[in-house]
């Protein structure tokens, strides 16, 4: 499978445990497949480092207990690779991240900040990043992979 | 002391952590519990060597922010080395490069003590 012979867009979906375990299995395949897509080692690198920082989010922010669950989308084509991560949220915290907090939250970052860089590395290193409140009551987010000419494939 | 992801070693300026796997969300907790014991130990100056990391995450980033912050307030210092160009990279991005002293060798790191 390359870029070139992926033209219609295809789907994966699957759910994973509430555990930091799990995030570099996740890694690992998503990490492959970016690379059987054609994108060049660094975004390779960007991407996992992307998804290290959002899953661990959902897992720590937006999960109740290791049974809750995060749900990951992958969508890709000839164009772009997209992955949705999406929590079911805490009875008391709710979505983590409620759309329109982020500039909020960057506005307390500093460089001495110990947390909350994770979620403005996903936005500096994707192409795109959308983060919304699901119908769950946790919080979906949306990031995408354009390939560039001249550095994938 | 050693465990499956780090190994600290004794020197007459500073402990020094060597960091055997990748800093994802798992092991910074290990790295973040590591140089916690160090400094509840009352060790004033740390070197991370990051020569053998090819991942990083900001979690891993925030623990070393954190311990040199506290150390500094003692007159100690985290400092770290070995740092490959997309961890300095990533470093970068989250501004402690401003903030933690990177060097290319552990002697380098050592030295400015």
């Amino acid at each position: 499978m390359t870029q070139a012979e992926k033209t219609e867009q295809e789907i994966l979906k699957f759910t994973v445990p509430s555990c930091l375990e799990y995030i570099r299995p996740i890694q690992v395949f998503i990490g492959q497949l970016a690379q059987q897509l054609g994108f060049c080692r660094t975004r390779i690198y960007d991407i996992e480092l992307i998804i290290d920082e959002v899953c661990s989010n959902a897992i720590e922010h937006g999960s109740e207990t290791p049974n809750s669950g995060i749900d990951l989308t992958l969508m890709f084509d000839s164009s772009k690779l997209e992955i949705h991560v999406r929590d079911k949220g805490k009875c008391v915290q709710g979505n983590w991240l409620a759309t329109g907090r982020l500039d909020e939250v960057s506005q307390k970052m500093t460089p001495d900040s110990e947390r909350g860089h994770g979620i403005f590395l996903a936005e500096k290193l994707s192409d795109s990043l959308e983060i919304l409140t699901n119908p769950l009551g946790g919080t979906d987010v949306q990031v995408v992979f354009y390939f560039s000419p001249s550095n994938d494939s | 002391m050693a465990n499956e992801s780090m190994t600290i070693r004794d020197n007459a300026d500073a402990k020094i952590v060597d960091v055997n796997e990748d800093l994802g969300s798992y092991a910074a907790a290990d790295l973040r519990k590591a140089i916690d014991r160090l400094i509840n130990e009352a060790s004033q100056q740390i070197v991370v060597n990051l020569s053998q990391v090819q991942h990083i995450n900001s979690t891993a980033i925030g623990a070393m922010v954190g311990a040199a912050k506290r150390l500094r307030q003692n007159n100690g210092d985290l400092k770290v080395y070995g740092l490959a160009d997309n961890l300095k990279r990533t470093f970068d991005l989250v501004g402690a490069s401003s903030v933690l002293e990177i060097y290319n060798s552990e002697s380098s790191a050592l030295a400015a003590f």
